[in-house]
Formats: structure tokens, sequence, C-alpha cells
């Protein structure tokens, strides 16, 4: 009785303290090895998600329960791919159609939220979904459905300053969590199937004010604003046309719907950038910059600093914003500044993070068919030309083109859930997917805010037994060390911890952990529902606590094709659920 | 500590004060609470002078026009809070009249039931005067999704304004309405979405009235102010709980 009403007092205390400690930018910098915060999505703005905790360990982790759970309630439970934040005792956690919700990390119990009134006309491609807040100072601030940056009061939920990024009726919207670096917000923008331009803006985080902006497509100004004057800051790429045919680029896509990552030490932000736009190649011959890429960013100038293209000229969806993760590996004595990411397509690269130079691919799936490799030298693939979908003006009517059978699907070896990197294994962890799709091209042309793809598709599972993979990767060999196979494809994100664990969830609704090293199931807990978001790990009041947000959606049951046979009876809900280990 | 104290000598200095428990006029079983909510401990008397204008019977629960005049108290007025006493949400307004400015406003409400209107106006001596009437009304206003739910016309007008003005013997009158679904959040799914601060100014830039809004005030609102000086130039700015800010010459 009373070492609770101490640890009520010392709540209650840390509560209190919330508004006086603002985040900072050092804050955010050092996340990673704060364990008694997460104040990044990512666990850190290099996008690992490692947490140097090890009191929830292989030997403990099968006596971890719930101590809360907490729900978004409402009649709008849809696909929770939230990531939760947690600074002082608080933990701020966003749901489907754009809300947010603070929590009290002790009880479980609301102490605000805020919900988005937004306009019945929203175009999300891909359900209603929310991946998380940026702490900034005392301000929480996320992207909306109808392309808005909100910075809320931290303390009260109640807006400071509010931002339209962009017009949702042209088919933009923000899904991701904003990044902060610098005292800047930054934001990417989705609508890549309306053929919007995607872009890359930053703003005065305590402020509101548009600092740069950057558009991801050749051809298109950049801005920054000097002063409050807006001045031209180069044309991506230079100039139009380069890369694109004709006018096509006034619509290229390369939405940047993921969001970022931050690495401190080379000071640049690395964004992926989606597919381009229509799906149909045919009508846009080149390598359309810079769609399914990777790109490096000054996060002073907004400069593109390199790029690398995963996918150039794609064809299939392979719309490559996957997160690049910065880490670092020793070769020959020296020390790589490397960063890998899991794209789309099904091949894993390793680039040097200050250059963006190729240091080695590889595939992370069974089977690529649109690819017979990657050039060794330059990692640019190495198509397989059959297995291009055809050209519908080939056809006899012109309206649709040879159908190809393309492994991975569109929906990705890997899609938007996030890899973890462990420090102490030094393997990746990637939740893929194996599955096929049959894809055909048909004609279509640009109309603002309506659908652009000029193709259609129909997913198939390669396996009886399993969608998802669990894979532990080798950055350095590109071997892979272990895998867990499940029946559902993942959807969620990843999580490794000192404690020798790997967690992510599963469409089941499994929290599982995973003996880092082999891949052994050690733990798991069904929440109810499907798990699509990422779990985090921090520590308060010296105990190790873990949590996850638990609810089925996300794009799979929407465009699932027969793989929507394995998860239509999967239950939506809304809840976080919170762990730890007894006392 | 300071409140009881100034309470205890007002008390002394005016005895009509109904610091005990002077019966309400209109015999609402929530009085004692929502006085409570809205004037705490601090002295207040009923006060006939301070009027709350509404028809006799609210055909329409959604739009019933309600005027507050306290005029019988310009000049000395720190601020003047409204409210129904059955809805659910029982804040209409809390209104901080500029000396320049008279101290009646008219807006329409939502109301949920039959209920007591309030207003009551904060002396700056610190004591309340409540004044308010009866409304019958048939119910669920607030339950009712706006009309903006149906319809997406406000999603591309939102904020947007249109005014007249009025001379008068003295001064003038304004009125003007805002595009605006004013969302209870008491409609299933649809978060409550509304008008927080409204603000008009003269072109010297005075506040000449800050209203605080809460979510009862109606859709598409229909403010009505009374200025004193007709020859000045005034604007309005409006922000609502979604962080939208709107401004307006009037």
């Amino acid at each position: 009785m009373k070492t609770f009403a101490l640890s009520a007092l010392v709540a209650a205390m840390t509560v209190a303290g919330t508004a006086q400690a603002g985040v900072t930018d050092k804050d955010i910098i050092n996340d990673q090895m704060t364990p008694e915060d997460v104040v990044t999505n990512g666990m850190g703005p290099r996008g690992q998600r490692y947490s140097p905790m090890d009191k929830i360990n292989t030997k403990t982790v099968k006596d971890m329960r719930p101590v809360w759970a907490f729900s978004f309630g409402g009649e709008k439970q849809r696909g929770q791919e939230s990531q939760p934040i947690v600074k002082d005792g608080v933990m701020y956690v966003t749901a489907s159609y754009s809300r947010v919700f603070a929590v009290d990390t002790n009880t479980g119990e609301e102490l605000w939220e805020y919900n988005a009134r937004l306009p019945d006309g929203i175009m999300p491609c891909c359900d209603v979904i929310n991946r998380g807040v940026a702490l900034y100072d005392d301000l929480v601030i996320f992207g909306t459905l109808d392309a808005k940056l909100v910075a809320l009061n931290a303390k009260t939920g109640k807006v400071v300053w509010k931002k339209k990024v962009e017009d949702y009726k042209a088919g933009y919207s923000i899904t991701a969590a904003p990044l902060i670096a610098k005292g800047k917000v930054i934001t990417g923008v989705s609508g890549g199937e309306f053929g919007i331009v995607g872009k890359v803006e930053a703003y005065d985080a305590k402020t509101g004010k548009l600092a740069w902006t950057r558009p991801t497509v050749e051809g298109h100004m950049g801005y920054i604003w000097k002063d409050g004057k807006k001045t031209e800051n180069g044309i991506s790429g230079g100039q139009a046309g380069k890369t694109w045919p004709g006018d096509l680029w006034k619509s290229g896509g390369a939405a940047t719907w993921l969001g970022g990552t931050y690495d401190p030490d080379v000071d640049l932000l690395f964004f992926g950038t989606g597919n381009p736009a229509p799906w149909n190649s045919h009508l846009r011959p080149g390598d359309n910059l810079f769609s399914s890429s990777r790109l490096a960013i000054d996060p002073d100038t907004g400069k593109i600093v390199w790029h690398f293209q995963t996918t150039p000229h794609d064809g299939w969806d392979y719309d490559g914003v996957n997160e690049l993760v910065s880490f670092d590996y020793k070769a020959n004595g020296k020390t790589v500044k490397a960063a890998a990411t899991a794209d789309r397509n099904g091949f894993m690269y390793v680039l040097n993070r200050e250059n963006g130079d190729f240091i080695r691919g590889f595939p992370f799936v069974d089977k690529i068919t649109w690819a017979k490799g990657l050039d060794p030298k330059t990692g640019r693939p190495i198509y397989d030309d059959a297995n291009r979908p055809g050209n519908p003006a080939n056809s006899k009517d012109g309206k649709k083109g040879k159908s190809v059978l393309a492994i991975p699907s569109f929906l990705g070896g890997k899609n938007w859930m996030p890899i973890a990197y462990s420090q102490d294994t030094e393997l990746f962890y990637v939740p893929s997917n194996e599955w096929a799709m049959d894809i055909w091209n048909e004609p279509t042309a640009y109309k603002k805010g309506a659908a652009y793809l000029g193709a259609g598709f129909t997913i198939k599972p390669m396996n009886d037994e399993y969608i998802g993979v669990l894979r532990a990767m080798d950055p350095k060999t590109g071997k892979e060390v272990w895998r867990y196979k499940n029946y559902a494809p993942l959807w969620g994100g990843v999580l490794a911890t000192k404690g020798n664990l790997v967690f992510f969830g599963t469409p089941e609704g499994y929290l599982k952990g995973l003996n880092a090293k082999t891949g052994k199931v050690e733990y798991e807990f069904n929440t109810g529902s499907g798990i699509v978001g990422s779990p985090v790990t921090w520590e308060q009041n010296g105990e190790q606590y873990l949590s996850v947000v638990s609810g089925w959606g996300g794009a799979v049951p929407l465009w699932g094709g027969e793989v929507a046979k394995r998860v239509k009876h999967l239950n939506q809900g809304g809840t976080v659920w919170t762990f730890k280990l007894p006392k | 500590m300071k409140r009881t104290i100034a309470a205890l000598f007002l008390s002394a200095a005016v005895p009509t004060l109904a610091l005990a428990a002077e019966p309400d006029p209109l015999e609402s079983p929530l009085w004692d609470y929502m006085r409570q909510q809205f004037i705490g401990q601090d002295p207040y008397r009923f006060d006939d002078r301070i009027k709350v204008n509404l028809p006799e019977f609210a055909e329409d629960p959604t739009q019933v026009p309600v005027t507050v005049d306290a005029e019988a108290l310009k000049g000395n007025i720190q601020r003047i809070v409204a409210w129904a006493d059955l809805n659910p949400i029982q804040h209409i307004f809390t209104y901080y009249p500029h000396p320049q400015i008279i101290p009646r406003v008219s807006l329409r409400i939502k109301v949920q039931q039959g209920t007591a209107i309030r207003a009551a106006v904060l002396t700056k001596e610190g004591v309340w005067h409540v004044g308010g009437s009866y409304l019958d009304a048939a119910g669920g206003g607030c339950t009712t999704p706006s009309a903006a739910a149906g319809n997406p016309y406000w999603e591309s007008h939102l904020g947007e304004m249109k005014s007249k003005f009025f001379p008068r013997e003295q001064g003038g009158r304004y009125k003007f309405k805002v595009i605006h679904p004013m969302d209870t959040g008491l409609v299933d799914a649809i978060p409550e979405f509304y008008i927080e601060q409204v603000v008009v100014r003269s072109d010297q830039g005075d506040d000449l009235a800050r209203l605080k809004l809460s979510q009862p005030v109606s859709e598409n609102p229909v403010i009505t102010f009374d200025v004193r000086d007709n020859t000045q130039k005034h604007s309005v700015w409006l922000r609502d709980n979604g962080g939208n800010e709107f401004e307006q010459a009037l």
C-alpha cells in the first residue's frame, strides 16, 4: 500500500513536470540511448528500433503480462498502424481517422484526446490510418488525412498551430509520423495513386512556419523561405524532361508517404519516394526520377544531396518509400557509415550513407521475377523484360496489355512496416511477405482527384502455409540467418532489444517475442485484434515497459485479392496494450 | 482565501446579496449545481435587469435565437457568462465587452430539451448579477447531426462570412454569419468541431468584444453586436478548436 502511494506521488510529479520539460533537439538525437522515454518515431532518429534495455530478456520474458489496455473507442475501428511515443509518464498515440490520445502510462487513463474533423472528401488510398506523432518542445505534432499538420499542446491537447500541407481534393493526405530535425518538423505527403507530386517539407516546429519545400519529381521547383520571403531553391533534378517524357512529370507521383529518418552523424534526412504515376510504365519511358528512390536531403536547405533509385522506370508499383536505417559496421578494420533499406521490390540494399554509393544488394524474399538480379557495381536492376506488364497499345483493341505474373506483388516484399537493427546481433529484422501478382496495364489519363493507375492486378499467396516471414538478415553478407513464418501477411513494425529479443505483432493478434539469435518463439500474447502497429519499450519507475497498438486494418484487407481469404475473419479493434514483468 | 474575504466584506456592505440560498426564480433543478460550475462561491443576486430574450417556443431546437442584454450594467462589466441548465454541454458563451460596445449580444443555440437559459454578469465589484428565462423546446438539438454532416458544402466554404451593418439612432448593429458545422461531439462518429473564439476589432486595433463560444452555438453561427460609434470600421477574427483561423472586415 505504501509503495502504491509513493509511486502514485512520483507519477503525479512526473505528469506535472511535463510541460516544463519540453522535448529538445538533444533529446531527439539521444532518444535511442535514453530508455526513460521514446520521443521519436523509430526509437531514435536513425530508425533502428533498438533498445538498450535488457530487463525483459529471453529468460524473463515468459512472465511478461499486460498491466493496462486502453481502447480508442468510437465506431472508428480501422487499421491502427501507430507507434506510441512516451515522455514523462504520458503516452501520445494516434488512431485511425486522424485521432490523437494522451494516456497516463501508470494507469492507462486518458488525459485528453484530439479528433480531427475530417471532410467527407478525403482520399486515402489504403485505409484511414495514422502512424504516430512527433514531439517537440511542449508540442505534439501529427499529420491528418486531409493533408494538414497539426501541433497540439502536450498538456491540454488544444491546437497551437495548424498548417495546410496540400489540397486533399487533389488526392493528398498525410499518414506518416512527422520527423523532427534541428528544430524543424519534416513531413512528406501521400497520394501516389492520384497523380499528385511528392514533396518533402520542413516547418519551424514551434511556429509552423514553412522553411523549405522540396518536390520529389524531376522538373519541379523547390523553394526556401528566407526572412519570410519565398525564394527559388533549384529545380529538383536540374530541369524537366530528362527522365520523363512530355509533361507526365507534372503529375508524376513519387509520394513521400512513409516519412523519413535523420542521421545526425552525416546531418542528412533520408526519405523514400513512392511509385511514379501512373502505374502503366509504357506511358512514361525513362527512369522517372525521383520515383521509387531514397533521397538524402540537407535539413537546412532542402537540397537533394544524393539519390539512389531502387526501381528505375517502375512498372509494378514497387513503391519504394521504405525507410533507410543508418548503422555503422566494421570492414577491414574501418568503420563503414552505412544505411540499409528493404525495398518493396524484394531486394535489400546497403548503401554508403554519406554519398549514396551502392555497397551491396541481395534478395530478402524467396523469389523475384521482375529482375534477374542487381548490377554488382551500381545496384541497378537487371530487368527481365518478359515480366514487365505488356503495353496495352500493342493489344488488338488497345484496352488491355499482356498480363504477367510478377513476384513480389505490388504490396511488396516489404511494405510500410519498419525493420529493426540490433546493435548486439548486428542483424536486421525484416517483416516480409511472400506473394505474387498477375498485373496488366490499361490506358489512363490524369484527372485531378481521380485514381491514376492504368493497371489491373490480383494478388496471390506463394505458399499454402504462410505469407508472412520475419527474417533475420545479415547486412554484411546478405545471408538470411533465420526466419519465422506466419500464416497471414505481416503488416506491423519490429522492435529489437538488448534482452536478445525481437518483438512484432501478427494479423492474428499475437504480440510475439522471438530470440534475436535463433528466431525461437519466447513469448506470445493475443491482443484480441490484428497488430499492424510497431512496438516500443521504455523504462518507468525502474521497470521495463512495452507497448503495442492492436487493431486490424491497413492495405491488406482493401487490396488483398486471394489473400483476403486468409484475413477476412480477422476482427477490427483499437487498443493500446502495455506490458511489464511482475514485481 | 482572498475570494472568501472579499465575499465576507461584500456581504456586510451589500445586505441584499443572495449569499445564502435565494430561491431560483426559474425553479430549475440544476440551479445550485450550475451556480457552482460558473459562479463558484462568488456573491451573486438575481437581477431582472439582465435580460435573456427567447422565443415562446423553440420549434427548431437546433436554431434557437437568444439575446442577452446587460445594458443596465454598462461600463461596469467584467464578463458575461451564458448557459443552458439542462443542455448536455451547458456553457454557451463567455463575453468580454469593451466600453465602446453595448453589452448586448444575439446568437442562435442548440437545446436538448426545455431548459432555463441564464446570463450571469460579473461586475467590476466582483458581484454576479444573474438573469434568465425559461425556454420551452422540442428536444434533441445537441445530438442531431449538423446539416453539414450530410452535405459537403462546408468543406469548401468553411469560415466564409457575410455581414451587414444597420445604423441605429446611436451607434449601429453588426450582424454576421459564418459557415461552420459547430459539431457538438455528441453525435456518433462526428468529432466536436466548433468556433471557440470570436474577437471584434476596431480599426484602431482595440478588441471591442471577445467572445468564447461553446458547442451549443448553432451551426453556421449568426451573431449580432451593437457598437456605440458607427464611424469606426471593424473587423472580426475567429478561431475554431481545429486551429482554423478566419478574419474579415465587417
